[in-house]
């Protein structure tokens, strides 16, 4: 699809290793050269400012995910049957069973087993004082969504690979998402087993899903991608999220401060993480008609990047952007997306990163980096591999 | 200034009540309530009410002009 000659065109590799482990730079040039931008090395718009992504966001009919939210054509056709990739009453049928046990109302029965697990987690760590955040951050989410979503015991130990791999294939097709294919592919044919064999925990999410299929509300063949709707996108989101925040309260000690003076912001400070270290940096959607953004036309059948991590860094909306700051009213950062598609997952997120914090606020005096924090390499999720930290108890 | 709630879509996320108690609430089941549904939200709460519909998470919440 070739650019409007009007349209201003961005030559370096968004996705490159140096881009995936520093990206604001990268944004802030975007947001400088216009509101729509052309990236010729993907070959699609990208929409690095608030309001164009909210405003695609928000209309689902012109902006469509059913072909694929990837900037990967392969993955695109392999991913068709997810929420995710899907449009109208496909995605509205999808989604009333995906999240139906995961809204708040749902989730209330659990907040107290994920609190005890939360302050269990903190409580271990504290014991061996030197910790790498990753592992407290990894530790919550595993612990929680395997059991949700019932997944069989065996193969836990492959799902944070699996949902890495899987996001690194949403990605453009380069090196890293080639390299992540066979690995991606090995979570749909665990997932069909799983279904086949119905190994799946009683009462879990999962085995709703079956049991709908059972009475023919969804085909059967349509259960496997859904079970990945549940785990793909719940692991290795809410580990980034709890990871930056370890390491944003490490570096913001004044910031910590405020959180411990008040944990009633810990419900803002949880939109200000999503909002300073968004763990999804960005999906497209194809345009499904022409039509015209912020000036610039877009004609059907050509691809958007939204691109929620740079939004959210987006001085025309927020006052200093580059400022964490969790007494900043952060409530409409697009870190989980917004409207139709947005996070079905959210209130899971919330709940986890909530407990953790709670558990750290009662018990931890201050957080101290003691060494390099290092970035992990992949095509959507921005999240920390190794960090480093002190806690020192309260 | 009036808005529409679409009931099928809220989640019960419970941001909009964040954003403006006077205007919206959750009820026992985490469904929400507007306390302005059908009829004119007042002045002095359009601010807030304009927030909510900013923030609602899955858009269920619609300014009608
Ligand atoms: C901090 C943690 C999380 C972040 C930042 C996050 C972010 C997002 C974003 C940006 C989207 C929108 C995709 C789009 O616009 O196409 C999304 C969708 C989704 N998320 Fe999350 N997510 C998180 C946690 C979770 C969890 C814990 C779950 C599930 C257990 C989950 C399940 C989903 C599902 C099923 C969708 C697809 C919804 C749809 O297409 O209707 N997410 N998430
Ligand atoms: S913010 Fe939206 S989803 Fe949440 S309770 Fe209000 S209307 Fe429902």
């Amino acid at each position: 699809m070739p650019r409007h000659p009007d349209v201003p065109a961005y030559a370096p590799d968004i996705y490159s290793t140096q881009a995936v482990l520093d990206p604001y730079p990268h944004y802030a040039k975007l947001r400088e050269l216009g509101p729509v931008v052309w990236l010729p090395k993907h070959k699609v718009y990208a929409l690095p400012r608030y309001a164009e992504c909210k405003a695609v966001l928000l209309n689902d009919k012109t902006f469509t995910s059913g072909e694929g939210v990837a900037l990967n054509s392969l993955t695109n056709r392999f991913s068709r049957g997810t929420t995710l990739n899907s449009d109208g009453e496909d995605h509205t049928g999808r989604r009333a069973l995906v999240a139906h046990r995961l809204t708040p109302r749902a989730l209330r029965t659990m907040k107290e087993a994920v609190e005890c697990q939360a302050a269990e987690i903190v409580d271990a760590a504290l014991a061996r004082r030197d910790v790498d955040g990753v592992d407290i951050a990894e530790a919550l989410p595993t612990a929680v969504v395997p059991d949700l979503v019932g997944w069989p015991q065996e193969q836990r130990k492959n799902l944070l690979s699996w949902g890495a791999a899987t996001f690194d294939v949403l990605g453009p097709l380069n090196a890293r998402a080639a390299a992540a294919t066979f690995r991606g592919l090995g979570v749909m044919r665990f997932a069909r087993g799983v279904v086949r064999r119905r190994s799946i925990l009683p009462g879990s999410m999962g085995d709703d899903l079956l049991r709908a299929a059972d009475e023919g509300k969804i085909a059967r063949s349509e259960c496997p991608a859904l079970m990945i709707d549940y785990l793909v996108p719940s692991l290795d989101t809410t580990l980034s999220a709890i990871a930056s925040a370890l390491h944003l309260f490490a570096t913001h000690p004044g910031q910590w401060q405020l959180l411990k003076n008040d944990p009633g912001l810990i419900p803002n400070a949880i939109n200000e993480i999503v909002r300073y270290e968004s763990p999804l940096r960005a999906f497209s959607r194809k345009v499904a008609e022409d039509t015209v953004l912020a000036g610039t036309a877009l004609p059907a059948g050509s691809r958007v990047l939204v691109l929620y991590a740079s939004a959210n860094r987006d001085a025309l909306e927020w006052e200093n952007p580059d400022t964490f700051d969790i007494r900043r009213d952060a409530s409409r950062q697009l870190g989980f997306g917004r409207g139709t598609h947005g996070c079905a997952g959210q209130g899971l997120a919330r709940l986890e990163v909530q407990a953790i914090l709670q558990a750290l606020v009662a018990r931890v005096e201050k957080i101290v980096p003691t060494g390099e924090p290092e970035w992990g390499l992949n095509n959507i999720i921005r999240r920390l591999h190794r960090l480093p930290l002190e806690l020192v108890p309260a | 200034m009036k808005i529409s709630v679409d009931h099928d879509r809220c989640e019960g996320h419970g941001l909009c009540a964040v954003q403006a108690p006077a205007v919206f609430d959750l009820d026992d089941d985490a469904h929400v309530v507007h306390q302005f549904e059908g009829g004119t939200v007042p002045p002095e709460h359009v601010e807030a009410a304009r927030s909510a519909v900013n923030v609602c998470p899955v858009a269920a919440l619609r300014e009608l002009t």
